[in-house]
């Protein structure tokens, strides 16, 4: 039971992992990096450390994404779209 | 016989019944025994849910009367008696209208922002006790676990702002969460203060710590140990809910309506629900911290989980009714006097009251 849960996280954050390089928007990867960082936080409940998994959440998701999405706003658009 | 949580509680009563032995018997006989739990797991989240549900749109109704009551209104009194069937009307209204979404809106995370919003303001209820062995999963790090919950929504916020490619709604946005994150601080501040009283995180053990009453008649309440610790909190979670006098979000005279001004029907009726989860499960979190919890005098002859039930329900709408009733009284502040106020006075004060706190349970003089 918890190898397959432990399969379907790792396979969710290595997936999204992936894409953070991959996508071609940059908020698209902001996304993506939240999402593999709640698998890891996943990871860390299923070894049984509550706390940092919730440490985590508040740390990264909470905080470090907000930060790249508010410097991603900040950026113009018409920038990005003429890079790719 | 303590019950901890509500799995117990379930499987205790179907075993007073009678019917609990036989089901299990079944499904041991199939070797499925974990398949049973999982059922019962399943069946009090879609109670809770449901009871959650029915709530939020109980308030929808009440901030509308409140609001009427005010202003010497009479409020909705069409539908139903008093027009306690007016959110009923107002679903069916939005499940009928068109989801539009703007022509140079990026569709993927227009579409997902909703879901980011609403998931998490449903999620803060697992570790919340709505009374005693009333709660889904006593988890260690409880008051840790709502924090972090908490600290997703203001990246859905600022995902629909953008994604709506309007400048109200990204303007709405970077507001809603430049006064999120500078309003956590205190909040979180405020919080700690309480868990160093009871050395625990779990929200079981907060409430537990504060049952009894000293001199027989004042009860053991948080708020009486920490009254400026209570103000900060309350303080700081309406502005984290961005309502008036906080409203930034979604200041009507200026930013149309914030980050969802581009959404419509259900997308805009997730933000609306989630808006009110939000409001239910913070006005919760303030009653288990500060209030007692499901804290009450014990009836005899009436089971105490329904006594508890209704004393928790009972402070909940008191402070929700608060929060109603201040958003009629006082205007909104300005955008600076805003930020001012959560860094140069909130912090400080939160700062102030920890290290109050710390003193006063080193030297041991409450216990």
């Amino acid at each position: 039971m918890i190898d397959f849960v432990f399969l379907i996280i790792s396979v969710l954050t290595i997936l999204s992992s992936i894409m953070v390089v991959q996508s071609k928007k940059l908020v698209h990867s902001a996304v993506y990096l939240a999402g593999s960082l709640i698998g890891t936080a996943g990871l860390f409940i299923l070894l049984e450390a509550e706390f940092i998994a919730w440490v985590q959440v508040l740390v990264y998701v909470g905080a470090v994404v907000t930060l790249i999405l508010f410097t991603i706003m900040l950026t113009r658009k018409g920038e990005e779209e003429n890079a790719q | 016989m303590m019950i901890a949580n509500a799995y117990e509680l379930i499987v205790y009563i179907l075993t007073t019944i009678g019917v609990y032995e036989p089901i299990n018997n079944i499904f041991m006989s199939f070797g499925l025994d974990d398949i049973l739990k999982i059922i019962i797991m399943l069946v009090e989240i879609a109670i809770l849910f449901a009871f959650v549900l029915v709530t939020i749109m109980f308030l929808t109704w009440m901030e509308r009367k409140v609001v009427a009551m005010v202003q010497s209104r009479y409020g909705p009194m069409v539908t139903g008696p008093r027009g306690l069937l007016q959110p009923v009307m107002d679903g069916v209204k939005l499940i009928g209208k068109e989801d539009i979404i703007p022509e140079k809106a990026d569709r993927w995370i227009f579409t997902l922002a909703p879901f980011i919003v609403f998931v998490p303001a449903l999620l803060v209820f697992i570790p919340l006790p709505f009374g005693e062995s009333l709660i889904i999963s006593d988890l260690r790090v409880g008051l840790l676990y709502i924090i972090a919950i908490s600290a997703i929504s203001p990246v859905a916020i600022l995902l629909a702002g953008w994604a709506s490619n309007n400048k109200y709604s990204l303007l709405g946005a970077m507001r809603a969460v430049a006064q999120d994150i500078s309003y956590t601080i205190p909040l979180a501040l405020a919080a700690i203060a309480v868990v160093l009283f009871t050395s625990s995180l779990s929200t079981v053990d907060i409430v537990n710590a504060q049952a009894g009453t000293w001199f027989g008649i004042i009860p053991k309440w948080f708020i009486f140990i920490q009254p400026l610790g209570f103000i900060l909190f309350l303080i700081a979670s309406i502005a984290e809910m961005g309502r008036i006098p906080f409203d930034f979000q979604e200041s009507e005279q200026e930013l149309v309506a914030g980050f969802f001004t581009e959404y419509s029907g259900m997308k805009f009726a997730m933000f609306f629900l989630a808006e009110y989860a939000h409001l239910f499960a913070v006005s919760g979190i303030i009653v288990t911290l500060f209030l007692g919890g499901w804290n009450g005098p014990v009836i005899p002859f009436i089971p105490v989980q329904i006594t508890s039930l209704v004393y928790f329900l009972i402070k909940t709408y008191a402070v929700i009714f608060f929060a109603m009733w201040l958003r009629d009284t006082v205007p909104r502040v300005r955008i600076d006097q805003l930020l001012n106020l959560g860094w140069k006075i909130m912090i400080p004060l939160a700062l102030l009251n920890l290290l109050i706190t710390g003193f006063v349970v080193t030297a041991g003089v409450i216990q």
